[in-house]
């Protein structure tokens, strides 16, 4: 470490033994120490951080999760590692996918990177009492296995702050509304693959409607074959072409 | 404007393929695994038409139809797939009556099992489960994935694992029948056969996929990700590949490499937005070897090379042309970057577009028959001058399709022949 103490205080001119009768030079020394001691705390802080930031970026799970463990010993707070590590490169990710500097595989591994930080920090968050960005519940519709889409989009919506529930593949219009009313999320995301069971989505947003909770919940579908036309044709709420488009359109949605 | 043909099928395929514009529209439907017809098409298009007879599965898989002779023949159908040389006997094909209520014709040794969900799957001889369609889908889905967990040490059974993988498991013709003692020189004899009685051009389907392969393996998410992060497991497991592969071509090339015109490689490497990896990772991983493999086939025999490669790859073209590809399909043009006409200003002289002509995804499935006709005439005078084009569907003709579209597509074509 370049700054280190034992370096600093050999060229410090109070290092040096010198007469004290009045204990003068030992409180400066004192407080220079804690002076000293409070900046290099927040240099390796503000190092841990970019540690944690850059192991996103590379994808390298192993470094991001030691990252964040000494994070948390130099006594960085969960929620100031999650806002300027993880959220902030999260974003950073999004951003290079959208200008094709990065690819899906630079993606999924920054995603798994982030996971992997997040893992320590989730139940310090809790008990800070840290309030989500929001709550989403997630799923790919029913007769459609396809779910890299949806879970990079999970993983980058956890990594914008949002607390997500998974419903997997193959799920009915049935099971989405019971984990509305359950959950009581703010938004529901639909993702399909196929052209043939797109018209779940619709089928979804109706039972939603007809079981009276469609005005508390925002409904984002995705997937290859969808399009903003048939998005605004069913009824939903918005639609977006890939996972780093789709955590922006969600907090738009909910801060809205 | 049906003009008398002066080319032979097989010569307008050949002249197009040489950026010649043929004497007429050349045109594809069912040559190969993605450019044909769903097996709930075809029977709705047949009974539309009128016309007798069944439709066999011959791509279980994607549960697609092989065309049979009628259908080539009323819709002038210029090429086809040389696996139809075998199960061409009766007793190949069982009747099953499919969920959606029509009965079509399986191969006798695919044999699905309904399950209490409602959906189906079907296991190997060692029970493993390697497929599945869910409920009110129309296709099988991957269930075993080998490599899930991690590569192995070396790749002695590399050829029993992807046996376990349903692209190999339940492989369509003539793969089905490629553990006979005798298939090479059967698949040699009824080829001879078939190119004596048929004046069509013959596609011989010889996947040799890399990337896919990979992604059939390892799962797609966790080859995505050792694309980037663990390259040494990759470049391993694409040597053994490749040695398989180069086998594959050694005995293919010297069964049909002077009977067949165009063998059909398959690798997917674009998704709707722009290729899986960047174009330094294809070059770097990928084109070495598909050069190797294109290499191989123009120095081997006397056909044409030909990529099966989905979605938005127009950042990867350049590379590809490089890579020794003469043909590029299905030419997915609502994918970014995937306009016809940028395509063919800027790739029309290097390589021959094999899709383009109609989109299966919204246009074929759900326009009118006039709009259909519209789109697929305006794709047509984008793709096809100075020769360099094939008229197919983007993929499969989808079960969703209605038969007056399919046909309103062919009027539209025939106006080009």
């Amino acid at each position: 470490m370049p700054w280190s103490n034992a370096n600093c205080c050999k060229a410090s001119p109070l290092a040096r033994p010198r007469a004290d009768p009045f204990g003068t030079l030992a409180y400066l020394k004192t407080s220079e120490s804690r002076f000293k001691q409070q900046f290099f705390k927040r240099r390796i802080q503000i190092n841990d951080i970019k540690v944690i930031y850059q192991a996103v970026l590379d994808g390298d799970a192993a470094a991001s999760k030691e990252g964040v463990t000494a994070a948390l010993k130099e006594g960085l707070a969960a929620d100031t590692i999650m806002q300027e590590g993880l959220i902030a490169a999260m974003s950073e990710v999004g951003r290079m996918f959208e200008e094709g500097v990065y690819f899906v595989p630079e993606m999924l591994n920054a995603a798994r990177a982030m996971k992997a930080e997040l893992e320590p920090l989730k139940p310090l968050l809790a008990l800070s009492g840290i309030k989500t960005t929001g709550r989403v519940v997630i799923g790919t519709v029913k007769g459609d296995l396809h779910d890299i889409g949806k879970n990079l989009v999970g993983m980058m919506l956890e990594g914008a702050g949002f607390e997500v529930t998974d419903l997997g593949a193959d799920v009915t219009p049935e099971k989405f509304v019971e984990v509305v009313r359950q959950r009581k999320p703010q938004l529901v995301a639909m993702s399909a693959l196929l052209t043939t069971t797109v018209a779940s989505m619709g089928n979804t947003i109706q039972m939603l409607k007809d079981t009276g909770v469609r005005e508390q919940v925002k409904v984002i579908i995705a997937g290859a074959p969808l399009t903003q036309e048939y998005a605004d044709k069913s009824g939903a709420d918005g639609y977006s072409p890939d996972a780093s488009s789709a955590t922006r359109l969600v907090k738009s949605l909910i801060e809205a | 404007m049906t003009k008398k043909p002066v080319m032979t099928s097989r010569e307008r395929i050949l002249a197009a393929i040489d950026h010649h514009e043929p004497d007429a529209l050349p045109v594809d439907l069912g040559a190969t695994p993605s450019s044909g017809i769903s097996a709930i098409a075809y029977y709705n298009l047949k009974k539309h038409l009128g016309m007798d007879g069944g439709t066999q599965v011959y791509d279980v898989v994607q549960q697609v139809a092989q065309p049979e002779d009628a259908i080539l023949d009323r819709f002038g159908i210029d090429v086809v797939d040389i696996g139809r040389i075998f199960n061409d006997r009766p007793e190949d094909w069982y009747d099953f009556t499919l969920p959606q209520g029509m009965t079509v014709q399986f191969p006798t040794w695919f044999h699905p099992r309904q399950l209490a969900d409602k959906g189906w799957d079907v296991v190997d001889k060692d029970g493993t489960r390697i497929a599945y369609m869910p409920y009110g889908a129309t296709f099988f889905d991957q269930t075993c994935f080998p490599y899930l967990d991690g590569y192995p040490a070396n790749f002695k059974e590399l050829p029993y694992w992807m046996g376990k993988v349903h692209w190999s498991g339940l492989v369509h013709s003539p793969w089905d029948h490629a553990s006979e003692p005798d298939f090479w020189q059967q698949l040699r004899q009824r080829a001879i056969g078939l190119r004596q009685s048929s004046a069509r051009a013959l596609v011989v389907v010889a996947g040799c996929n890399l990337f896919e392969w990979g992604t059939f393996l390892r799962r797609m998410d966790n080859f995505l990700m050792d694309l980037a992060s663990d390259q040494d497991s990759v470049e391993r497991l694409l040597d053994a590949l490749m040695e398989q592969h180069l086998q594959t071509l050694e005995k293919v090339c010297a069964a049909v490499g002077d009977l067949a015109d165009i063998l059909r490689f398959g690798d997917d490497l674009g998704t709707d937005q722009g290729p899986f990896m960047a174009p330094k990772t294809y070059q770097k991983l990928f084109k070495p070897r598909h050069t190797q493999l294109t290499e191989y086939v123009h120095k081997h025999s006397q056909m044409k090379t030909f990529l099966h490669s989905c979605g938005s790859i127009y950042k990867l073209l350049p590379d590809l042309i490089e890579a020794g590809y003469d043909v590029i399909n299905p030419v997915q043009i609502t994918s970014r970057n995937m306009e016809p006409e940028k395509l063919k200003q800027e790739f029309g002289k290097d390589i021959t577009f094999w899709g383009g002509g109609a989109d299966t995804r919204h246009i074929l499935n759900s326009a009118t028959p006039e709009q259909v006709k519209d789109h697929v005439r305006h794709n047509i005078e984008i793709l096809s001058p100075g020769g360099g084009f094939v008229f197919n569907t983007v993929h499969n003709i989808l079960s969703d399709v209605p038969p007056q579209n399919v046909i309103a597509m062919f009027e539209a074509v025939d106006e080009y022949r």
